[in-house]
């Protein structure tokens, strides 16, 4: 028999150590490692290409791509002008009922908007607080340091609730606009606004890449768990699976990449993003558009109003 | 040992022409060696050869994806370059004279939506948007998969799959269709479907190059086999009947275990003449 002359002993025989009949072993819970990365994988998953919320029948949904993008594009330009935190409170307000009109959960898109805060804010934005760093009255002392006190100060807190309040409020427009929008559709209508090709090129590889490489970590996972005996996941394990697939994992995603791109260019894509449907405003779109320009014109009137 | 009998076309009046082709990726691992090959028009041919011989990488330099390190390749007498496939004009004809359905559909299925992933090609062809939704809707029912029209590509089985990368493909009518490995990967009878589709659509006039080392289905998928040799090289050119009976040269080319007969020879079924 040729078959046996390279298949090793061990294989043809049946293990012993494994007891067929119930669950008597130890349970196994997931390390800390595996557990938050595909975790966050599929968190990301979820917030980028979850088209769940964009087949609603909601508010933005219904709007023209087109119409959508330029109008919370310019609110996010308008946000990023205003200086007093209730004015910026009140433009998030205004996001928060835009949310509940697209029939998103509050409580759901509240903590996606949060979720990247600290990620943006929080390296900035707590030295700002201290007296040290921003000049001012102390309101929170925290002792003394080498003789000198040390403390938030009313001015630091306030410009930290600034800038927190202002990129909450960024947040949630963009997020807003892309959880309501399939991709497909968000970057027809860059492109039908003009926006180069090349920008749209890369967007659209971008998105594919990330698609492929969560998909890729979400396998990983998988199949390690399917080849994982017993209590063989501690930390160190974990750590060390991570170092070492991360090259293989990218190098995956990355070869999958260039083979969906050719299949693409095989079938004449040339870096133009086209949708089946075709763009149309409407009634609704101009209302939409006319009350964006009176909420923009409000909230720049009113912060010039409490002054500089 | 190449077959030139007088029933082989000739090169002159063939709708693709490969001279002299070679190919390595990174310039370091050799995919192509001096490869010569032509397509006539209405033919089918099978690219045949062990795995990493280099079929993937030709039918990639077919439909003008890869470019040939040295060699040239023509097709409806223009000479298929980068360059050339950077004007709009010429790309638009090859691409749209051209399909290629991929070996791994899971590359060829992107789309958020079915629809939208067959409607992908004749968007880029600029066509207009009602006879894109015409076209996509008969490709779906051509296949089978209208039910399928509002699902996620990826969320289908291995064989719906292929079904959305071929409808993708037909919805745009090419002339010439590339196929690796079509029959790989799906069941028994989903695998009769698909040739039988294939076999329809060669009647209708369809030029067909598929790549493969599935000997059982040859007689039925090619009327011409061009074999490869393990090391990228053209071992031989000829009728499908004629290559299926040289023992000696397949199993030098390892698509038959030495001593063994090929499966059709074996069980004693007619050859086709
Ligand atoms: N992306 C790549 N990078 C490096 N080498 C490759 C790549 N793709 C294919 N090759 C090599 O080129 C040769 C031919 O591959 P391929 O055309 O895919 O063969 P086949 O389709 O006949 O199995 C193989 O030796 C393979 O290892
Ligand atoms: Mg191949």
């Amino acid at each position: 028999m040729s078959a046996t002359s390279t298949t090793p002993k061990w294989l043809l025989q049946h293990e012993v150590g494994l007891c067929p009949c119930a669950c008597i072993g130890k349970r196994r819970k997931g390390g800390v490692i595996e557990k938050t990365t595909s975790g966050a994988a599929a968190l990301l998953r979820q917030t980028l290409f979850s088209e769940d919320v964009a087949g609603e029948r909601g508010l933005l949904q219904r709007l023209d791509p087109r119409v959508k993008v330029l109008s919370l594009l310019g609110l996010l330009v308008v946000t990023a002008d205003l200086r007093h935190i209730p004015v910026l409170l009140g433009m998030y307000a205004g996001t928060l009922a835009l949310a509940a009109a697209s029939k998103l959960r509050l409580s759901f898109f509240v903590k996606r908007v949060w979720l990247f805060i600290p990620v943006f804010t929080g390296v900035v934005v707590l030295p700002a607080t201290l007296n040290v760093v921003t000049h001012g009255d102390i309101v929170v002392p925290l002792g003394t340091w080498f003789g000198h006190h040390l403390g938030l100060t009313e001015q630091g807190l306030r410009s930290a609730g600034l800038v927190v309040t202002r990129v909450a409020t960024s947040i949630s427009l963009v997020v807003l606009l892309t959880i309501s929008t399939p991709w497909a559709k968000l970057l027809a209508a860059l492109r039908a606004l003009r926006a180069p090709r090349l920008l749209i090129l890369v967007l659209g590889m971008a998105y594919r890449y990330l698609f492929l490489l969560l998909n890729a970590v979400t396998d990983m996972y998988v199949a390690r768990r399917a080849r994982t005996v017993a209590g063989a996941t501690d930390a160190t394990s974990g750590r060390l699976l991570v170092a070492a697939s991360a090259g293989a994992l990218f190098g995956k995603a990355q070869t999958l990449a260039e083979e969906v791109h050719l299949a693409m260019v095989a079938r004449g894509y040339a870096g133009d993003a086209r949708s089946v449907t075709a763009f149309r405003m409407r009634l609704l779109d101009a209302a939409f558009v006319l009350a964006c320009v009176a909420a923009a014109v409000a909230a720049v009137g009113v912060d010039r109003l409490l002054g500089r | 040992m190449t077959v030139s009998d007088a029933d082989m076309p000739t090169a002159d009046d063939a709708l693709l022409i490969v001279e002299g082709a070679s190919y390595s990726y990174l310039d370091r691992f050799p995919a192509l060696d001096d490869v010569s090959m032509s397509v006539q028009s209405g033919e089918k041919v099978a690219l045949l050869g062990a795995n990493g011989c280099g079929k993937s990488t030709l039918l990639k330099v077919l439909a003008g994806l890869l470019f040939p390190d040295r060699g040239r390749y023509t097709a409806f007498a223009a000479h298929v370059t980068e360059d050339g496939l950077e004007d709009a004009q010429f790309a638009r004809g090859f691409r749209s004279r051209v399909g290629v359905v991929f070996q791994n559909s899971e590359a060829q299925v992107f789309s958020p939506t079915v629809r939208e992933e067959i409607a992908f090609g004749p968007l880029n062809m600029g066509l207009e948007r009602d006879e894109i939704a015409e076209r996509v809707d008969d490709s779906l029912a051509m296949l089978d998969i209208l039910d399928l029209a509002d699902r996620a590509p990826y969320q289908l089985s291995g064989g719906q799959k292929k079904r959305v990368a071929i409808a993708s493909v037909l919805v745009m009518n090419p002339d010439v269709l590339l196929l690796d490995e079509p029959t790989a990967t799906l069941d028994a009878r989903t695998q009769d479907w698909l040739i039988d589709l294939l076999v329809e659509l060669n009647a209708a006039g369809k030029t067909i190059v598929l790549a493969t080392h599935d000997l059982n289905t040859l007689d039925r998928l090619a009327d011409r086999c061009i074999v490869f040799s393990e090391d990228h090289r053209v071992a031989t050119d000829g009728p499908t009947h004629r290559v299926l009976r040289d023992q000696d040269l397949l199993a030098a080319v390892n698509l038959v275990r030495a001593g063994s007969r090929s499966p059709r020879l074996a069980a004693g079924w007619p050859l086709p003449s």
